[in-house]
């Protein structure tokens, strides 16, 4: 990698690299961090305990699909259907949109939006999901997430840096920070977005005050797949070649002179990224899957659509990307519902259960966790009048469901429950703390003890919280 | 310190601090046995057992034993902590306890007092005080200076530090004369013309900014941009003048409490206005406005006193003693200033107004002008107009009277008689005196009306239905459904002639109404489409009425009374129904159906009767249809409309409500649930205020910069230092507290604090001194020596070398490359970035639209500052979101970096420009790469070097002799507004690429 390093600076250089930063850590982190950061958080392999996955696929609904059309049907709440919904479910401080009494507003009957005891398991899983149906059996639903946050912007940041406003690092950073990467040519934490960028903006996949090698990267379907990637107009890749390895020269010179480590880390920084030149085209290249994975996906290449990110999503963590977080926008189903969710869902469903099919064949599912999230649920009232057709669900943070595929977690298991109106949660209640918890703790980290040293103290993603949720671990 | 005695500040505090003090600290909710170990008192006699530590004597010290032990039921702290005790540690609080178990109080509470000078062994090379405090670490490690650095070097150092940009060519031959004659009065010249330059404020408003969480835009959802940048040239403008710290700080805090404030004073409050704002539409604005409030406190204790107040937001702080009582008698000095965001106006709408105050700044001398000759053209018009206007008086006579005279023919309105009402939703109706029905019990979702009416009038030329507000309706009506929306929907409106026991159909024409809501036009009753239909939203409360004109009027022959039907169908649901209609008739139709209902009320009054404001409206009319007035009319209205388009701009700024809030502690941090209620004050351990009868900010702004305030002068100044050698002398510059880092050089940070308030908190001042130092000055090769006693130069065995800042890294670039524009302040600016990269949802999006004027090439402190996407290429040098107050960036090395330097088209662009520069400012061929080591990096090139940039050159230019195409092709980027001056395109082309290395070199985004 590099030619020549005096002793000295070999030493300098090892002192601030070190366990728990992974391979792509090649960074220098600023006074007793360093010291800390390079000894690491974590124990000589990197872990606290043995991991269920290595690798994490984070698929974020934006704006908060409808659990209840979903994944919590309730017979109860289709019977009371155009009912006044119980007075203490009318509370304004936790309602977004809804100002008058509403009324309840239950699943529709017909077959379209029934449900389906699926595989043999027999989860009961909405007809709007027909794939998904196809590998029940790989789910475990939690049926009892219940979050802080009912506006957009702070639930997403809640759910994902486990503080509702900005300035914290997002799980996939915490991941990579405490994992490293295992692709010394890619991130070791990428996102993939379809749509809008969500309310939280970067901070929903932000370092916040970890270093920011561990921030996500966007890989984008348009233009440069990563910011600056290609060559300027008119430059050969000889020509690149020849400009990297003139500036490796002559930093390597200043190198021999001045004997600063960071010297090295730069030249071995610039040979990464000409790497990645050639490696991330490549991988955002799927023209060259063969027809059995498009069609079992659904991906058209050169479209920006949900399902190629899946696939995509396949790719990276093939070649060891820690941490993939897929955002999808137009989940916030105000009005409308029963029309505006098969129209998502049909975008989904099928790329997913192919994902997840995917990894199962090729042997990954068994240590890639497949998360699905959204910051929060959605009200089992009707928003915006008695008309059915023309009915939405607004906020709800009280109770949702979220699901876990692959990674050790317990297959074709359900966990928690709701009351039979799927307002609140009538047992076993899972925190979005104790939901982060539980993920980290199926990769092999202690939530508690996964910390990070700034202003005079040891911050966590779960704060002074967290649980982890055995009974959904296989 | 007596040997062997372990010390308390550096040694036993952290230990008790990491393990003990969340259980056992100045937190009393979590206290645990009631026992206190962060104070004397409560380790010798808190707790259950009257105290854990007895000292002097380990052996009965509670602490001891239980520290110890083996029985893991009793060991502290408990294995459930997760926290373990080394032996070693174990071993020092015993012989802490043994030596009497002194407590000292941290030293960051304590005012700090000018340390004496030390004495060293080689006192040559101490040049300033500071030379000696360093120089006396070093002697102890056995360590030196290293030895200056060239004198090239060192003015690239002043340059970049001071400024922010690189030395100039002449700048570096003059500076190298000056330090050959006179080095000292060379560095100190040299340090004087930076400290003077109009640049300096914009390299150390970056820093200051990233305090300040300063940026464009709201944050959050829809992050829409919004006015802040006065402010941001308020923080430049004030670092030139070189404002007194303390007044910079009062300013900022409180500018627009001081008497008589003057608009800078008041733009200066622009710093607490900066914090984020949520405008989604399910916040609380009360929610939004306390969480923008503990913002302000937070980022206040984190500027100003390097303490974490936040821990106690929620609780007492687990380390240091401040306690919820102190954090919201802090909260009380913001608390009075008013709501930012409302709910919406529109009620349908997903974001809140935003409703915080804002500052008009004066206009540009460019805005006033315009203004003038605005206003003269309109001046201009307007005596057109007049001479228009009496040249047509007798016109307008003539079309008023006649217009009456039509009016006065048409007669009044007769009210019909209902002689049966029925409908088919089941309502109860009753006939009012005024001849109107008022439909009342069942509110149905669809019904039909059909209303049977007498007459006797002899001539029925038009019809009026009127829907009547009556209190008896909800919401005064005039439909029947809900108080908030009494709205109907009408679908029809047919007449019908009663002859000889059969209905006639009357074919009704003309509509119009009182008001029609948008899409419900009233013409909708008379198409005979079922879908559309007459409605009245929002303008719920009042009566409406519709008039309608008969194709052909009705003479009735013989005396009598004729009958008229009509049927309303009303089927929108919800109650959308009319309540109390009334219908009437009269015998003549509008002359000039083109008239305004409203004008038609207008000419039935007698000309006599007129009220002003009623000639008005006629003439108003008249003149716009008249096409001469009319076109001088578009003038003004076009004139006016760009006259009022000038618009001072604004300033986000903190204004005091007259009524105070009452404050209260809030529980768990929910502003839903207050506590008891406290009163401003400051932090309990800090020295108290002097006067506080007022209780605000500018109490508190006076109070944070009082000379004996222990943590305001070193907080500072360790930030300057850090800035100038990479770290603190407290490496943790956010936290001064007993978590943090003890200092490298205490007595050095405490000499610098007593310094700058005795120089009147002079910040150029502090500045000079330090850059006057040998220990700056010192040369930044790392040796073997260095790497093994001062590696992380915590001793400042040599000069740091760190990758500069994402602002000061494109800055160079552009002062490197020729193209850096030095204009300064105003509005910010949007170079180019990749496109797509501002798309979010909400309403008010901001759209990026590249400059392609001087503007690109501005300095990054002007660039705009969106928090969901900031600058991409500064974010990918660490640059902030400005969501939160950043104290220091962190600095990464990543490939992305590289990519950047390397592909970005702005440094694209910047390798172009320079590699014309350098072809243009060349004495000679031969002085063209030593040149360009010169621009990028101030030094001379090694032989080394120059062979090489000559080896990337050589191949270069005989490719592109070969291939003039492809030099074409470089060259004609279409990303490229800079237009090179040079003429050969193949020497610009090979330039190119070897001005596109240099920008890369590690040496060039360096500060060494």
């Amino acid at each position: 990698m590099i030619s020549s390093i005096p002793e000295h600076t070999r030493r300098l250089f090892l002192q601030r690299t070190g366990y728990g930063l992974g391979a792509a850590a090649l960074t220098s982190l600023m006074n007793q961090d360093a010291a800390r950061a390079a000894s690491g958080p974590l124990n000589k392999l990197g872990l606290h305990h043995a991991p269920r996955a290595k690798r994490v696929i984070y698929i974020h609904l934006v704006g908060s699909p409808s659990h209840l059309d979903l994944f919590d049907l309730k017979p109860e709440l289709q019977k009371r259907t155009g009912q006044l919904c119980p007075d203490e479910f009318f509370d304004l401080t936790k309602l977004a949109f809804i100002r008058e009494q509403p009324t309840l507003l239950g699943t529709p009957k017909d077959d379209k939006y029934a449900f389906r005891n699926c595989g043999q398991s027999g989860l009961p899983l909405s007809n709007l999901l027909p794939h998904l149906q196809g590998v029940a059996d790989e789910l475990c639903l939690l049926k009892t997430l219940h979050t802080d946050q009912f506006n957009h912007a702070p639930a997403q940041m809640f759910a994902l840096t486990g503080f509702e406003r900005f300035g914290r690092p997002s799980i996939g950073s915490w991941v990579s920070y405490g994992l490293g990467s295992e692709n010394k040519n890619l991130p070791g934490f990428v996102v993939l977005i379809t749509g809008t960028v969500l309310g939280a903006g970067n901070s929903a996949f932000g370092s916040g005050f970890l270093p920011t090698i561990h921030q996500g990267v966007e890989f984008r379907s348009k233009g440069d797949p990563v910011l600056y990637l290609s060559n300027p107009k008119g430059v050969s890749d000889a020509e690149r070649k020849q400009v990297v390895d003139t500036i490796k020269e002559l930093n390597q010179v200043a190198l021999d002179d001045v004997s600063d480590p960071e010297i090295a880390t730069r030249i071995s920084q610039y040979e990464m990224a000409y790497r990645m030149q050639t490696s991330v085209p490549e991988l955002m290249d799927i023209q060259g899957e063969p027809n059995r994975i498009h069609e079992m996906y659904g991906t058209q290449p050169g479209k920006t659509s949900f399902a190629n990110n899946c696939l995509l999503a396949r790719r990276l963590v093939e070649r060891g990307v820690r941490f993939v977080q897929l955002f999808d926008q137009g989940w916030d189903h105000h009005g409308s519902v029963f029309n505006n969710l098969p129209n998502k869902t049909r975008q989904v469903d099928k790329p997913i259960a192919a994902l997840i099919r995917d990894l199962r064949e090729r042997g990954l599912l068994e240590d890639t966790l497949v998360i699905w999230n959204a910051e929060f649920g959605r009200t089992p009232m009707a928003q915006g009048g008695r008309d059915v057709k023309k009915a939405g669900r607004d906020h709800h943070k009280d109770a949702y469901t979220v699901w876990m595929a692959g990674g050790g977690t317990r297959p074709g298991h359900t966990y928690g429950e709701t009351d039979e109106l799927g307002y609140n949660i009538a047992r076993d209640p899972v925190h979005v703390h104790d939901f982060n918890a539980t993920i980290l703790h199926l990769l092999g980290m202690d939530h508690e003890q996964l910390t990070f040293r700034y202003q005079g103290r040891q911050f966590r993603l779960t704060d002074v919280h967290g649980r982890v949720v055995q009974d959904v671990i296989g | 310190m007596a040997e062997g005695v372990p010390d308390f500040s550096s040694e036993i505090r952290p230990i008790l601090a990491e393990n003990c003090f969340h259980c056992h600290g100045p937190d009393e909710q979590a206290r645990k046995a009631k026992l206190r170990l962060d104070t004397f008192q409560g380790a010798t006699t808190s707790g259950d057992l009257g105290g854990a530590i007895t000292p002097g004597n380990a052996g009965e010290s509670e602490l001891v034993h239980r520290i110890f032990t083996e029985d893991a039921d009793e060991l502290m702290p408990p294995p459930s902590s997760k926290r373990k005790l080394t032996s070693q540690q174990k071993q020092l609080l015993k012989d802490w306890i043994a030596s009497g178990a002194k407590y000292e109080d941290h030293w960051a509470w304590l005012t700090p007092t000018r340390p004496d000078v030390p004495v060293v062994r080689s006192a040559e090379k101490v040049s300033t005080p500071i030379d000696a405090f360093v120089l006396r670490r070093l002697e102890e490690n056995n360590l030196d200076f290293s030895p200056p650095t060239t004198a090239d070097i060192l003015l690239r150092r002043l340059s970049l530090d001071l400024i922010g940009l690189p030395p100039t060519p002449d700048e570096l031959d003059q500076f190298e004369r000056h330090y050959r004659e006179d080095r000292i009065a060379a560095v100190e010249a040299a340090a004087d013309r930076l400290l003077a330059s109009p640049h300096f404020g914009e390299r150390w408003a970056r820093p200051w900014l990233d305090l300040a969480r300063y940026a464009d835009s709201n944050g959050f959802q829809a992050d829409q941009l919004r006015p802040s940048w006065a402010f941001r040239d308020w923080v430049i403008r004030a670092l030139n003048a070189n404002m007194p710290y303390d007044q910079f700080t009062i300013e900022q805090l409180a500018g627009d409490l001081l008497p008589d404030s003057s608009l800078e004073q008041k733009i200066a409050t622009g710093f607490h206005r900066t914090v984020t704002c949520n405008v989604e539409a399910g916040v609380s604005p009360e929610g939004n406005r306390v969480n923008q409030v503990v913002d302000r406190v937070n980022t206040t204790g984190t500027v100003w006193l390097g303490v974490t107040l936040e821990c106690a937001q929620c609780h007492d702080h687990k380390y240091d003693p401040f306690t919820m009582t102190d954090y919201y008698g802090i909260f009380d000095f913001f608390n009075h200033t008013p709501l930012e965001v409302q709910l919406p106006s529109n009620k349908t709408d997903v974001s809140h107004d935003f409703i915080g105050p804002y500052l008009d700044l004066p206009l540009t001398p460019e805005q006033q002008q315009l203004a003038k000759d605005l206003d003269s053209q309109i001046s201009i018009l307007q005596q057109n107009r007049e001479t228009a206007l009496k040249a047509q008086e007798e016109d307008y006579l003539a079309w008023e009277r006649l217009s009456s005279e039509s009016a006065a023919r048409q007669g009044s309105w007769e009210v019909l008689q209902i002689a049966g009402f029925t409908s088919t939703g089941g309502e109860n109706h009753e006939i009012l005196k005024d001849g109107s029905v008022l439909l009342s019990g069942t509110v149905p979702k669809t019904t039909t009306y059909t209303v049977e009416t007498t007459t006797t009038l002899s001539r029925i030329a038009q019809l009026k239905l009127e829907a009547l507000a009556n209190p008896g309706l909800p919401g005064r009506g005039p439909g029947r459904g809900d108080k908030q929306r009494p709205n109907f929907v009408l679908k029809e409106f047919t007449a019908a002639l009663r002859k000889d026991g059969s209905d006639l159909p009357v074919r009704l024409h003309q509509p119009r109404a009182s008001f029609s809501q948008r899409s419900w036009d009233v013409a909708g009753l008379i198409d005979g489409k079922p879908a559309t239909g007459w409605a009245i939203n929002p303008q719920f409360g009042k009566s409406h009425w519709a008039v309608f004109d008969l194709v052909k009027p009705i003479d009735i022959k013989r005396a009598g009374t004729t009958t008229l039907v009509f049927t309303l169908p009303q089927d929108w649901g919800q109650g959308r129904v009319i309540g109390n209609l009334r219908l009437s008739a009269r015998s003549e139709a509008s002359k000039d159906p083109s008239l305004p209902a409203n004008l038609l009320a207008v000419l039935e009054t007698p000309s006599g009767k007129r009220s002003k404001d009623q000639k008005k409206k006629l003439r108003d009319h008249f003149e716009k249809s008249n096409p001469s007035l009319k076109k001088i009319d578009d003038g003004i209205a076009r004139l006016k409309k760009q006259r009022d388009a000038i618009k001072p701009s604004q300033s986000l700024v903190m204004i005091e409500m007259k009524e105070r809030r009452k404050t209260h502690i809030l529980k768990r941090g929910n502003f839903l649930n207050p506590d008891a209620q406290v009163t401003a004050n400051t932090p309990a351990l800090l020295p108290g205020m002097k006067n506080k009868a007022s209780g605000n900010r500018l109490d508190l702004a006076r109070w944070l910069v009082r000379n004996d305030n222990p943590l305001t002068a070193r907080v500072a100044v360790n930030r300057w230092w850090a800035e100038l050698f990479s770290n603190g002398i407290v490496a943790t510059l956010e936290d001064f507290g007993t978590q943090s880092e003890p200092p490298t050089h205490p007595d050095l940070l405490d000499w610098l604090a007593v310094e700058l308030v005795e120089s009147g908190w002079d910040m150029k001042h502090l500045l000079k001194i330090i850059v006057l130092s040998n220990a700056y000055q010192q040369s930044s090769r790392i040796t073997a020596v260095h790497a093994e006693k001062d590696p992380r130069n915590l001793l400042l065995s040599r000069a740091p070398r760190f990758r500069m800042d994402a602002e000061r890294l494109r800055d160079n670039a552009l002062a490197i490359s020729g193209l850096l524009s030095s204009r300064m302040f105003g509005k910010p600016v949007m170079p180019y970035q990749p496109p797509g990269l501002w798309r979010q949802t909400g309403r008010n999006e901001p759209k990026w639209e590249e400059q392609k004027d001087e503007n690109r090439w501005r300095r990054g402190i002007y660039i705009v500052y969106r928090r969901a996407a900031p600058y991409p290429s500064m974010v990918n040098f660490d640059a902030p979101d400005r969501a939160a107050c950043t104290v220091r960036r962190a600095r990464t090395n990543t490939p992305s970096q590289a990519l950047t330097m390397l592909n970005d088209p702005a440094y694209v662009e910047m390798a172009l420009a320079l590699s014309d520069r350098i072809l243009i400012e060349s004495e000679s061929p031969n002085a063209r790469i030593p040149y360009a080591f010169r621009l990028t990096v101030a030094r001379q090139p090694s032989p080394r070097e120059v062979t090489i940039v000559n080896k990337l050159l050589t191949d270069r230019l005989s490719y592109f002799k070969d291939n003039p195409g492809s030099a074409e092709q470089l060259l004609s980027n279409p990303q490229f507004v800079y237009k090179p001056g040079h003429s050969s395109k193949i020497e610009l082309a090979a330039w190119f690429f070897v001005a596109n290395a240099l920008l890369n070199l590690d040496e060039t985004i360096t500060r060494n």
